[in-house]
């Protein structure tokens, strides 16, 4: 079996598809979609606005405007509204505020105007705009309504009163230092690769029928038990070793907070467990390599879909995240998120890691069935 | 000689094909047995019968008086295995892969070391133990094939084709190894479509169609009993075969003629005799012709090896 292990992990380090697929490809995807969503947490909306009015009123709007957190004014007078609506209409601007004529002297009389013009195909990036311009409109309101109370002899205090929400809406956000997009990215493409794990082992396996090794080596003093351990405890160290290299790579590039080590640690067991089991499994149940890497991708991205590896699950239908429960994809990540966001220990992930444990348990079962059918097909 | 392995009355199906039917067998330890036959004909299956790979249905496999289904473990030890695949990892060198066969029979350290120079050496290819097998030529992926089935010095070495699409140098050196594993006292099974190579290197031999034991022995006594005796003749005139009792036949050959009949040299003195007295006309050439495997196939089944 020592034999059967080290020739296996030979085989694997000279396998650059193994090194790609397991290693480089995750790496990848952390990389490129962490620089993305880094970008997006600093991204600022463009408000477009054209001033018609142009009077102190109209610029002290769009100062109040650009000072707002994450909006950029850009002046559009250059050009007339007519010209900058077509560019609207073509999908050429997304948006465009007019602050119309006569806004300062209507601000006096109570009916000054604003246009806001928008593409509706475009309602994500230009619902934000028109929701600060309302804010806006209502701080005004609000001015508008102090100086009436104050004309007839209310003090600061009551008026303070009288303007404020019958609701107040008290914010708390726990766990705010370890919530970042990399808590998502790094712990979800790793779940999601571990998972190709599946696809080595279905294909090393059809290399070993159809070669006919797998009949020679019956002629040899190995054991069937032997030969299987030997080709899974590879495939189960390499997960391991995945694993390592991703969540590192999360901890000490993009300061993943990585939790509990001895969870973490435990839960990488129970994934490569479960992980190599499936495969196990998937190989000697399957009637080609094809089939094998059909169902991989099907288990591979239709879990990661389902599970949240590659967005919180909890945007999906909720008939989709019922589907989630039954992935071990799903178990993973959640385990691993409650260790790294929420400072679980192994006394909340038991039920975890004991799911991860029985999918991992009943590969290996199965697999065992499967086996003496499958060296039958083998030898012939 | 001492029997080594006896097979008896084993009969093969995969489902409704019956692939073996009722072969029995014997094999002389330190001899080299040819099983020959043509594609299909049962070879492949009876040497995996006779490793173990395949479970023994009906009749009965013995090596050294166990049975193999019963003492596998034995087998296994006793027992080398060449497949007619290449089974070999490519990625891996040629030492590797040694390494790991040598492994599998729980050979480790100085052992190891030794046994793999010393397979290596016999094989040809010390020079390229670390390169990748892949980079290796056919005939050197065969060799090592050979090499990886000798490093627990098996007392049967069984070869499945060994020499398919290789060059003839590599199959005079595998030719090489396998007369000095037999001058060792390593018992040979060899099987093959290839009639020359029986012909060089066996000593008994059985010949295989369909499933059915058509013939066994040992060369000679096949040859003298199923091939037939001819002469070859090559004269401008018509020869007629009632000028010639003993002729039992004639069939147009080449530029010739072959002449069928029991005792081919006093044919073949009869016709100098009748051509140097000009009864006959000149003849441009006459030869013995050499009873061959061939024929011997021809004449037992109706159909020629290789068209097969």
């Amino acid at each position: 079996m020592i034999a059967m292990v080290i020739k296996e992990l030979k085989l694997m380090a000279r396998e650059k598809g193994n090194f790609f697929f397991l290693i480089l490809m995750p790496l990848i995807f952390i990389v490129v979609f962490g620089s993305i969503f880094n970008q997006a947490n600093s991204q600022t909306l463009t408000v477009s606005v054209h001033d018609l009015d142009q009077t102190a009123a109209s610029k002290a709007l769009i100062k109040q405007i650009d000072t707002i957190k994450g909006f950029k004014v850009t002046q559009e007078n250059h050009t007339s509204v007519a010209n900058q609506v077509k560019q609207i209409k073509a999908g050429k601007l997304s948006s465009l505020v007019v602050i119309d004529r006569g806004f300062s002297a209507g601000l006096r009389n109570g009916k000054a105007n604003l246009h806001f013009y928008s593409d509706a195909a475009e309602s994500s990036e230009t619902a934000p705009i028109q929701a600060v311009l309302k804010n806006i409109v209502t701080g005004y309101q609000q001015q508008k309504l102090a100086h009436v109370l104050q004309a007839h002899g209310e003090t600061e205090a009551q008026i303070k009163q009288t303007l404020m929400a019958p609701i107040q809406i008290q914010s708390v956000t726990e766990n705010s230092k370890h919530v970042d997009f990399m808590s998502q990215i790094v712990p979800g493409y790793t779940v999601m690769f571990v998972f190709f794990i599946m696809n080595s082992m279905v294909r090393r396996f059809f290399q070993e029928k159809d070669s006919g090794m797998i009949a020679r080596l019956q002629s040899t003093p190995l054991s069937p038990i032997s030969y299987l351990i030997g080709m899974w405890v590879p495939a189960f160290l390499s997960v391991i070793i995945q694993c390592t290299v991703l969540l590192a790579t999360g901890y000490f590039f993009y300061h993943l907070h990585l939790g509990n080590p001895l969870a973490v640690t435990l839960i990488v067991l129970c994934l490569a467990l479960c992980g190599t089991g499936l495969g196990l499994c998937l190989a000697l149940v399957v009637r080609s390599e094809n089939q094998g890497l059909g169902i991989t991708q099907l288990l591979t991205l239709g879990g990661a879909i389902v599970a949240g590896l590659w967005f919180p699950s909890d945007i999906l239908p909720s008939f989709a995240q019922k589907i989630g429960y039954f992935t071990p994809q799903y178990w993973a990540m959640s385990s691993l998120q409650d260790v790294m966001i929420r400072g679980y220990g192994l006394s909340e992930i038991w039920l975890n890691l004991l799911v991860l444990l029985l999918i991992g348990l009943a590969g290996l079962a199965v697999a065992l069935i499967r086996f003496k059918p499958f060296l039958r097909a083998a030898a012939h | 000689m001492k029997t080594i392995l006896d097979v008896d009355d084993l009969t093969k199906t995969f489902g409704t094909n019956t692939v073996l039917d009722h072969i029995s067998f014997s094999i002389s330890r330190g001899s080299c047995y040819g099983l020959l036959g043509p594609n299909g004909a049962g070879k492949s299956t009876t040497m995996k019968l006779l490793t173990g790979i395949l479970e023994t249905p009906t009749g009965s496999i013995k090596i050294l008086g166990h049975d193999v289904a019963t003492a596998r473990d034995m087998v296994q030890k006793v027992v080398g295995y060449v497949p007619q695949e290449i089974t070999l990892y490519e990625k891996l060198s040629a030492e590797d892969n040694l390494i790991f066969f040598g492994g599998l029979y729980g050979l480790k350290g100085k052992q190891l070391k030794e046994r793999i120079r010393t397979v290596l050496t016999d094989t040809g290819l010390l020079d390229r133990a670390n390169d990748l097998v892949k980079t290796f030529s056919g005939g050197m992926k065969r060799r090592i094939n050979i090499a990886s089935a000798l490093l627990h010095e098996p007392q049967i070495l069984i070869l499945d084709e060994p020499t398919v699409g290789i060059d003839p140098q590599s199959r005079n050196h595998i030719f090489g190894m396998i007369r000095r594993l037999r001058d060792a006292g390593v018992t040979i099974i060899y099987s093959t479509h290839y009639m020359e190579e029986v012909e060089a290197l066996c000593d008994e031999l059985a010949i295989l169609d369909h499933g059915k034991m058509i013939a066994q022995g040992s060369l000679s006594d096949i040859l003298d009993r199923f091939s037939q005796k001819a002469v070859y003749i090559e004269n401008q005139n018509a020869l007629g075969a009632e000028a010639y009792p003993a002729i039992k036949k004639i069939t147009p050959h080449h530029q010739g003629l072959i002449l069928e009949c029991d005792q081919p040299l006093s044919l073949m003195r009869q016709l100098l005799d009748d051509a140097a007295a000009g009864k006959i006309g000149p003849l441009h050439a006459i030869e013995l012709m050499k009873p061959s495997l061939e024929d011997v196939f021809l004449s037992l089944t109706g159909t020629r090896l290789r068209d097969e």
